[in-house]
């Protein structure tokens, strides 16, 4: 038996198997409002976007880069609702502007991870023989190499900007929307749907993008909305290891790394941030389960 | 955070002593390389001193160089040729009886350039040294290095190096063992194979995590050698360090290990010990680069520096302004007048060179390696210039390689910088700034500056000497390829029971009698620590 | 196998030797002749198509050389070092995460879109809401500094494994519960299950006898990858507890340009990883008899 690389068996299956028709939306929706835990933190992510996406513009909000060396770290006071850290900046104002950094940094991080592994797995699906073989192997190479190593050469040839932040950040996730994108290009080619437009002349690309795609929405949506929490969570990470969002930018990662280090003198820098940041995270991971639970009720089992 | 409190004393750490005469601390990251005729860098150097000594040790308190395997010594009348006359019966942590015959073999090696010694350039002023360094002269016996007998050790300096004696407490002076080198090559610095001359024998090590020591019996002074054991564990980050010793793992927490930001609230805590250190931080200029190559652009930027506020306010009191090339703590060397914040003159002087309120001067930009302590810093100048000079400056930090690579090759415009001294004379900090020295890293050259610091050199008398170098320094100031920020300041911590380890400019700790004191609480808790 | 290896090698080997600087910077300068001779030792000087052969030979062997920061070690030494601390830092924390999340995750399942599901899946998420640097220092500051029950750091006695596996594995245990109950969830609404249900055999038996061997199955599949990782060491967790595993020596390889090791560490990390995918490919079909290997 030779022993190639390929993607997980769990996926092979769900290929095999015959697709199940595209979920009505309606119904999804409907499977949705039953998970109460899943509304509510679709809830708390609308008000928490709110907000970060306003903050610059809030009238209460003081500016999160006005230092007062003087003042240092103080803890929760009226004036100062989260305290202030040990440049005398406002920390609610820092935590709010740093959520800004965060979304926007999840969010296109996981936009370049869904661009590239859309378009890579529905390409490789679709083109099927060599094609696929080769581009799946660059999958698997890249999936061996260690994370925290290309990270650290990508910034170090690049210097640290935001962007090659967000290069990085998307790098890793693509691989897995990648396989997903496949496994269900894999099993959707043969339908019948597929057929017909190519009966009808529909060119390649167009049967890829217009008609394969929109049905793997499902599962796409869903690992979606799980990247964005993993890719904020990434980012904290390499903010650790002092890679992540450079000054005077700061992001939740920032304010959390640079709090844990001061946990044992000022707890409410690490707290405050932390909360947010969790929280943020926890709901993001509800309505992600949540939307799986709807939106694939016979359980494609994706491997994240 | 809470802090234990006995005789009315506040101490940072928790206070349960250990066992027996037992020390643990924190060696620092891991050390790179054990061999002391090739290392460099504080952790490798302790590591040196536990089981390696020289001919002279330094004093625990002063650092004066006292006697370590030589008893004895002379220096001939025109400062240039040294005799030492080693003890009799040194041995070799194996039994190999220990002669001159090891040193000369071990300085000639620290010259071979195939060794790739990292501090070789200190022994440049004895004869013959630089150019058999770098393959000019070929026969080592041309050196000024002689062993007519087995306990006589003669040095000939091709000039009076007023600071020599001092430079052989230092760890690439001391000897290595020929017959284990031989034996193992570059594998002599692993467990089990290193043989060492020091207080203490080493007898386990796992790499990131601890090395252990027992004392040497064939040391010759291990009478006074009061520990059983002695645990170093390499430790790289600050909080793991200051927790450990906070949790009692550790009964020494060495300096640079508190993270920065605790600096400013340890004062009250009578195990933390801070004084002078000899080093200094300061932003290093490309004096090849327009506008910086001209010298009214340079003395504008160092007048606009408000060091007083950086060290008061940014830095909670934890470090000293600094307006120096060279540090404090030079017995006898009182140096030019420190530079100070001068907006007005700065602001001239900018006029003066073309860019009058900084109009039309070009965007320059700080390098600094990854920190948030350099960032700070850099914001706060940042601020400054911008204030008082109406220029704009942008900050750049690199990771640690790339930050090196640029310095190195001059492609920076203003670079953040220290230098730590290696030895207490201020020509270690003064060398640094003559013309091709490999650590200059400006573009800068002074015929003047070269000058003065080749005459101090081959100055005998020491009030001389130091006027030529104060002279020198004057220039360096002036013409500003340095621009001096803060001093820096050791931060220790140490237990109370723990006696015998004192704050030293160099940081530099000999553990030879260090010892336990269980009765600490009854005794009078010294400043020092003194040993009884 | 091979193939990807072969891959790896050459675009470390590329990508390392672009980065700027080298394997001999420091602060202090190294006289050029003593550089010299190092970059001869190394074999630096020779031609790189001719080095990246040596290299290769060398990986063929697992010979990688001598660090070079590290230069009286060789790179394998180093490796195996830590590794055999990672690795038992590693196993535990995954023994844990299964001990926990595998049950977490079946109970939601069982109880799906009720509080106890809920409650469960809170529970498991945490760990990836909250980023092991944080829950580190916490743990730290609860267990050693203020209770004073367990050592802030260091790797000695039995003591001293508690927190950092208790650091590294929260967040494996909310992947693997979350894994459990979509498993769970599927399997559960299979026609045998149902008539195992009929049967009236018990809750706990159909669930744990006949619903868990497929229902863990995204698992297992997430179990390569997942021990590859935990096992290669968490730098974060080495770290904060000044762990001498595997971890590290990538983050300062790459940072100090210590080539080998860079080499060694990465090799090794890719075959470790390939080496589990094909034993978790085994353990899946024997699992789930429907699975053919190709």
């Amino acid at each position: 038996m030779s022993i190639g690389l390929r993607p997980p068996a769990v996926v092979l299956a769900a290929a095999e198997r015959a697709a199940a028709p595209r979920s009505l939306w309606s119904d999804a929706w409907a499977r949705l409002r039953r998970n109460r835990m899943a509304v509510f933190a679709g809830g708390f992510l609308l008000v928490m976007c709110t907000l970060a996406a306003l903050a610059p513009w809030l009238p209460f909000l003081s500016d999160p880069a006005a230092q007062d060396l003087a003042k240092g770290a103080t803890p929760p006071t009226f004036s100062h609702w989260f305290g202030t850290d040990e440049l005398g900046r406002d920390l609610f104002a820092r935590v709010l502007h740093g959520g800004r950094i965060s979304m926007l940094v999840g969010l296109v991080g996981t936009l370049v991870s869904l661009l590239i592994g859309v378009t890579w797995g529905a390409v490789a699906g679709y083109v099927g023989g060599r094609t696929d073989d080769l581009m799946m192997r660059v999958v698997d190479v890249l999936y061996a190499l260690p994370y925290i190593f290309l990270v650290i050469l990508l910034l170090v040839f690049f210097s640290k900007s935001l962007l090659m932040l967000f290069v990085a950040l998307g790098l890793v996730q693509w691989l897995t929307m990648a396989r997903i994108v496949r496994g269900q290009v894999l099993s959707l080619k043969h339908q019948t749907f597929v057929e017909a437009a190519r009966a009808l002349g529909a060119s390649d690309l167009a049967i890829v993008f217009r008609h394969i795609v929109p049905n793997t929405l499902g599962p796409v949506i869903v690992y979606t909305t799980l990247t964005v929490p993993a890719v904020i969570l990434q980012e904290a990470f390499l903010s650790f290891l002092g890679l992540g969002v450079q000054p005077p930018n700061a992001s939740w990662g920032t304010l959390v790394s640079d709090g844990a280090k001061l946990l044992a003198l000022f707890p409410w820098l690490v707290l405050f941030p932390g909360l947010a940041m969790s929280l943020t995270l926890l709901a993001f991971n509800f309505l992600g389960d949540g939307l799986r639970d709807a939106l694939d009720p016979q359980g494609r089992r994706d491997g994240v | 955070m809470d802090a234990p409190e006995v005789n009315g004393r506040h101490y940072f750490g928790a206070l349960r002593a250990p066992q027996g005469q037992l020390l643990r601390f924190n060696l620092g990251s891991e050390p790179e390389l054990r061999d002391p005729g090739v290392m460099s860098g504080v952790p490798d150097g302790r590591f040196a001193r536990m089981v390696f000594e020289g001919l002279t040790v330094p004093d625990p308190l002063t650092l004066e160089p006292r006697p370590g395997q030589a008893y004895r010594w002379e220096r001939s009348p025109n400062g240039l040729v040294y005799t030492f006359h080693l003890r009799p019966g040194i041995r070799w942590s194996d039994g190999t009886p220990l002669t001159s015959r090891d040193f000369l073999w071990s300085w000639r090696r620290v010259l071979t350039a195939a060794t790739a010694s990292r501090n070789a350039s200190l022994f440049y002023s004895i004869v013959g040294a630089e150019d058999f360094h770098k393959g000019r002269l070929t026969d080592p016996e041309q050196l000024g290095l002689a062993s007519p007998d087995d306990s006589t050790f003669v040095v000939t300096l091709a000039q009076p190096t007023a600071y020599f004696l001092m430079l052989t407490t230092f760890y690439p002076f001391m000897p290595v063992p020929r017959h284990i080198v031989e034996q193992h090559g570059v594998r002599w610095t692993l467990q089990p194979n290193l043989v060492g001359n020091g207080p203490f024998r080493w007898t386990y090590w796992r790499q990131n995590d601890r090395y252990e020591f027992v004392p040497s019996e064939s040391y010759w002074d291990r009478a006074s050698v009061r520990l059983d054991r002695v645990v170093a564990y390499a430790v790289d980050d600050l909080n793991t360090s200051t927790n450990l010793y906070k949790s009692g793992a550790i009964d020494w927490n060495p300096s640079g290990y508190i993270p920065s930001q605790y600096l400013g609230y340890m004062k009250p805590y009578a195990d933390y010990r801070t004084g002078r250190y000899q080093g200094t931080y300061f932003y290093s200029i490309n004096v090849t680069r327009p506008p910086l190559n001209d010298v009214r652009v340079r003395r504008a930027l160092n007048l606009a520096i408000d060091r007083e506020s950086i060290a008061r306010d940014l830095l909670k009191g934890s470090r000293e302004a600094w307006g120096r090339v060279t540090p404090a703590g030079y017995p006898g060397y009182a140096g030019p007048a420190q530079v100070t914040y001068d907006p007005a003159r700065a602001r001239d002087w900018l006029a003066r060179a073309g860019y009058p309120g900084g109009k039309g001067f070009p965007r320059i930009s700080i390098l600094f390696n990854t920190s948030e302590d350099h960032r700070r810093i850099a914001e706060a100048i940042q601020a400054m210039w911008k204030r008082d000079l109406g220029i704009d400056i942008e900050l750049s930090s690199q990771e640690w390689g790339s930050y090196l690579q640029s310095t190195t090759a001059l492609q920076y415009d203003v670079a953040r910088r220290s230098w730590i001294g290696d030895y207490l004379d201020p020509n270690t900090f003064l060398q640094v700034l003559t013309s091709g020295d490999g650590n200059n890293r400006t573009g800068w050259s002074d015929r003047r500056y070269d000058a003065l610091i080749r005459r101090a050199a081959q100055t005998l008398d020491p009030a001389a000497r130091f006027a030529l170098l104060a002279e020198a320094e004057a220039i360096a100031l002036d013409e500003a390829p340095f621009l001096p920020i803060y001093h820096y300041f050791t931060t220790e911590l140490v237990k109370p029971w723990v006696r015998g380890i004192h704050q030293t400019a160099l940081d530099v700790h000999l553990l030879t009698r260090v010892w336990i004191d269980h009765e600490w609480r009854q005794h009078e808790p010294l400043a020092s620590g003194d040993a009884r | 196998m091979v193939p990807t290896l072969l891959v790896i090698a050459t675009l470390t080997f590329v990508l390392m030797r672009l980065a700027p600087g080298g394997p001999f910077m420091s602060e202090k300068d190294i006289p050029a002749k003593a550089k010299q001779e190092l970059m001869h030792r190394y074999g630096l000087d020779r031609p790189l198509h001719e080095q990246y052969l040596a290299f290769l030979g060398g990986a063929a062997r697992m010979e990688f050389g001598p660090s070079y920061k590290y230069p009286d070690r060789q790179v394998r030494e180093i490796i195996l070092q830590g590794f055999a601390v990672s690795a038992e830092l590693g196993g535990w924390a995954l023994l844990l995460s299964l001990l926990i999340g595998i049950p977490v995750g079946t109970i939601a399942a069982v109880r799906q879109n009720q509080p106890t599901d809920f409650a469960a899946m809170t529970l498991a998420l945490a760990g990836v809401s909250v980023p092991n640097f944080v829950l580190g220092p916490v743990l730290v500051l609860m267990f050693s500094l203020s209770l004073m029950w367990l050592p802030a750091a260091l790797w000695t006695g039995p003591e001293s494994r508690i927190l950092p596996v208790l650091a590294l594995c929260v967040s494996y245990v909310a992947y693997i519960a979350r894994l459990t109950r979509a498993g769970m969830l599927e399997v559960l609404r299979q026609d045998y299950i149902r008539t195992a249900r009929a049967k009236g055999l018990s809750e706990r038996v159909v669930v744990v006898k006949h619903a868990l061997k497929l229902g863990i199955l995204p698992v297992v599949s997430y179990l390569g990858p997942a021990a590859a990782r935990i096992i290669m060491g968490s730098i974060v967790i080495e770290q904060i507890f000044a762990i001498p595993g595997l971890g590290r020596y990538l983050v300062i390889g790459a940072v100090n340009r210590d080539y080998t090791l860079v080499m060694g560490v990465v090799l090794f990390y890719a075959s470790f990883l390939l080496v589990l995918n094909l034993l978790v490919d085994l353990a899946y079909s024997w699992l789930d008899p429907r699975v053919e290997l190709a």
